[in-house]
């Protein structure tokens, strides 16, 4: 049974949330979704966003698994996009730049990336397959 | 018709330096000219800026979302695609079409050319490098001395003087980033390592300001080269078109593309397409220079020939981009007060060519994040923190490989008016890769073979040769002075006359070729 294809703006939503754990502004809503239009016109609704919208899958996990099988090129690109808007606002700047100086710090949290990127990985082949997710 | 002295097609490297030749004369300019945006500028070092203003998306993604150009567009240079640079490659694609299968690079149509945009390496050509051209070290010393004096150009008398060449005018070098400043003190005190490999590091020539220069201010740090066009302090041909504009000793016409010249009578006749009315227009002088870029240059030559068969060759550098990073850095921090412009050059002499290759290395901390996350081999969020933690102890060498003439690397203008350019695969030197991996193993970088990257053709922007220059030119080659063979009066100054490429940034020589033929013709029209 096909699922309704969400809105670029309840992807936005769906992403943001998933991948920074909040809702976003206003602001980057409307950018994603502007960005949709102009540079993508021809885009139909995407099939693979709507069913993990609908199921409430991990993105993140989905989108490692279906990059790794170089699969999911869509998907990875919508989460670039939102990953260059949130980039030139500054309440996200912590994301993406370490301005302190911090080697035991930086050491731990490469581990712990490492770590949940396999953890990710398992998680998103589970997904990929029981959903029958490319 | 009024005829000037002279006309010159393009604003680049070779235009800009023809026309200042050719001072005091009557000299007419003829330029696509896209420009920078006006007024548009962003004020600040990078990384402060992006801590404190909350918004940042109109100066670094665009309104037209230009940012995003690679992920719906064939991709470009990081440079190239933010939203105050992108105009460095607007609208060539429409304007001078390119047909092809291989070929990976851009053509520029702006004021000053892909110098709006480039690394700024300024590098003389020595005896070996000039191998095969009809000029000598002797020919371009005093052009080469005098841009030097015009331009400003740091950098040091290191290690690579044999291969740059001792200068005494140098600015001082530009300060290193911390990464780089430790890779340079490892590299003094495993040199004779080094040496035995025939491999050097040093200083790179460059043509931006550590102090300021006539009437340009020194270098800032503020890490603006991936967004900001026109940084006072990194030099643009398009300054000294406007400064000869300013003391009135040029022409300057824009929106103005030249499609082809025709002599008669003693003159050349320049048949251009005024890209504001869409009238055609004809322009008149005693000497043309044509500096529209070297695809452009053989696209003008081929068309006023009306030869749509004839295959011309092409050349340019191909790459190996080897990264690298220190473990002993990572949690160091960023440096915000930093520079995306060139750290340190690598000559390998490598003795089985007879040619010295060329690594430039950078730092990783310029262009947008966003650029590369999907680049890196984790998840997203894993990503992140990869990027934000390695990309200060992580640098990128960029080799650049002797460009080869070979008949599968030709540019043929067809009839239709779009420009086929094909270029020959190339795969680099595996063994001279692994050599500078080694070397970088021993004084404690880590990188591999298995992560170089080899950029398309044409992607390192260096295109030449496609008209040389000979001692005895045949048809569609030049003349020791730039003279077209067949012609009188119509002269080649941009990187189409390069008789071969070597592993070196080509622009500081065609500056300097270009203002050698300029003063040439400025005497013979006295």
């Amino acid at each position: 049974m096909s699922t309704a294809a969400p809105s670029l703006a309840e992807e936005a939503l769906y992403l943001h949330r998933s991948l920074f754990g909040e809702t976003p502004d206003p602001v980057t809503i409307e950018r994603y979704a502007a960005a949709h239009r102009k540079l993508f016109p021809n885009d139909a609704g995407s099939p693979l966003l709507a069913r993990i919208v609908s199921r409430g899958l991990d993105v993140e996990a989905v989108e490692f698994a279906l990059r790794r099988r170089g699969a999911g090129g869509e998907l990875t690109r919508k989460i670039q996009i939102l990953s260059y808007l949130v980039e030139v606002r500054a309440r996200y700047q912590h994301c993406f730049v370490s301005i302190e100086p911090g080697r035991a710090k930086a050491v731990v949290e490469l581990a712990a990336a490492v770590i949940r990127s396999s953890w990710k990985f398992v998680k998103g082949e589970y997904l990929v397959r029981r959903h029958g997710l490319r | 018709m009024d005829c000037v002295d002279a006309i010159v097609i393009g604003s680049g490297p070779g235009g800009a330096f023809a026309a200042y030749g050719l001072r005091g004369k009557r000299v007419l300019v003829l330029d696509v000219g896209r420009d920078a945006p006006a007024g548009e500028r962003l004020g600040g070092n990078v990384y402060d800026l992006r801590r404190t203003r909350d918004d940042l998306f109109p100066e670094l993604i665009g309104a037209e979302f230009e940012s995003l150009h690679n992920l719906y567009n064939r991709p470009i240079s990081l440079k190239l695609k933010s939203p105050f640079m992108s105009f460095v490659v607007r609208d060539w694609r429409r304007l001078t079409p390119v047909v092809s299968k291989t070929f990976e690079g851009v053509i520029s149509l702006a004021k000053g050319g892909l110098a709006n945009a480039w690394g700024a390496g300024v590098y003389r050509f020595t005896g070996q490098d000039l191998r095969g051209f009809p000029i000598s070290v002797e020919d371009l010393q005093p052009f080469y001395d005098e841009l030097t004096s015009h331009i400003g150009v740091s950098g040091a008398n290191d290690d690579l003087v044999p291969y740059f060449a001792h200068d005494d005018a140098l600015l001082p070098p530009l300060a290193l980033s911390p990464l780089f400043s430790d890779l340079l003190a490892r590299y003094g005190q495993a040199r004779a390592d080094f040496v035995r490999e025939r491999s050097f590091l040093g200083r790179p020539r460059l043509a931006v300001l550590t102090q300021p220069w006539n009437g340009r201010s020194a270098y800032q740090y503020e890490n603006l080269e991936f967004f900001q066009p026109r940084i006072p302090a990194i030099y643009t041909p398009a300054y000294t078109i406007d400064q000869l504009k300013s003391e009135g000793a040029i022409t300057y016409l824009s929106g103005r593309l030249v499609e082809r010249f025709h002599e008669r009578d003693g003159q050349v006749r320049v048949y251009a397409r005024n890209l504001d009315t869409c009238e055609a227009e004809v322009w008149c002088g005693r000497k043309l220079c044509i500096a529209a870029g070297t695809l452009n240059t053989a696209r003008i030559v081929l068309q006023s020939a009306a030869e749509y068969d004839k295959r011309l060759p092409v050349l340019d550098n191909p790459m190996a981009c080897i990264p690298f990073f220190s473990l002993r850095r990572i949690g160091a921090g960023l440096a915000a007060n930093d520079s995306s412009l060139a750290q340190l050059n690598w000559i390998v002499d490598d003795l089985d060519s007879g040619e010295a290759i060329q690594g430039t290395l950078y730092g990783a901390t310029g262009p947008l994040r966003s650029d590369v996350l999907f680049t890196l081999p984790l998840s997203f969020r894993a990503n992140l923190t990869l990027l934000k933690h390695v990309a200060p102890a992580a640098g990128l060498l960029m080799l650049f490989y002797a460009g080869t003439e070979t008949p599968q690397s030709y540019v043929r203008l067809r009839s239709s008016g779009e420009l086929e350019v094909e270029f020959a695969p190339t795969g680099g030197n595996p063994a001279i890769e692994r050599k500078i991996i080694q070397l970088l193993r021993r004084i404690g970088y880590l990188s591999h073979p298995a992560l170089i990257e080899r950029p398309g053709m044409g992607q390192a922007l260096h295109y030449a040769g496609v008209l040389p220059m000979r001692a005895e030119p045949g048809p569609f080659e030049t003349h020791a002075d730039g003279r077209l063979s067949g012609t009188a009066h119509v002269h080649i100054v941009d990187g189409a006359c390069f008789s071969r490429l070597p592993s070196k940034n080509l622009t500081f020589t065609i500056m300097a070729n270009a203002l050698r033929i300029g003063r040439r013709l400025a005497r013979e029209l006295s």
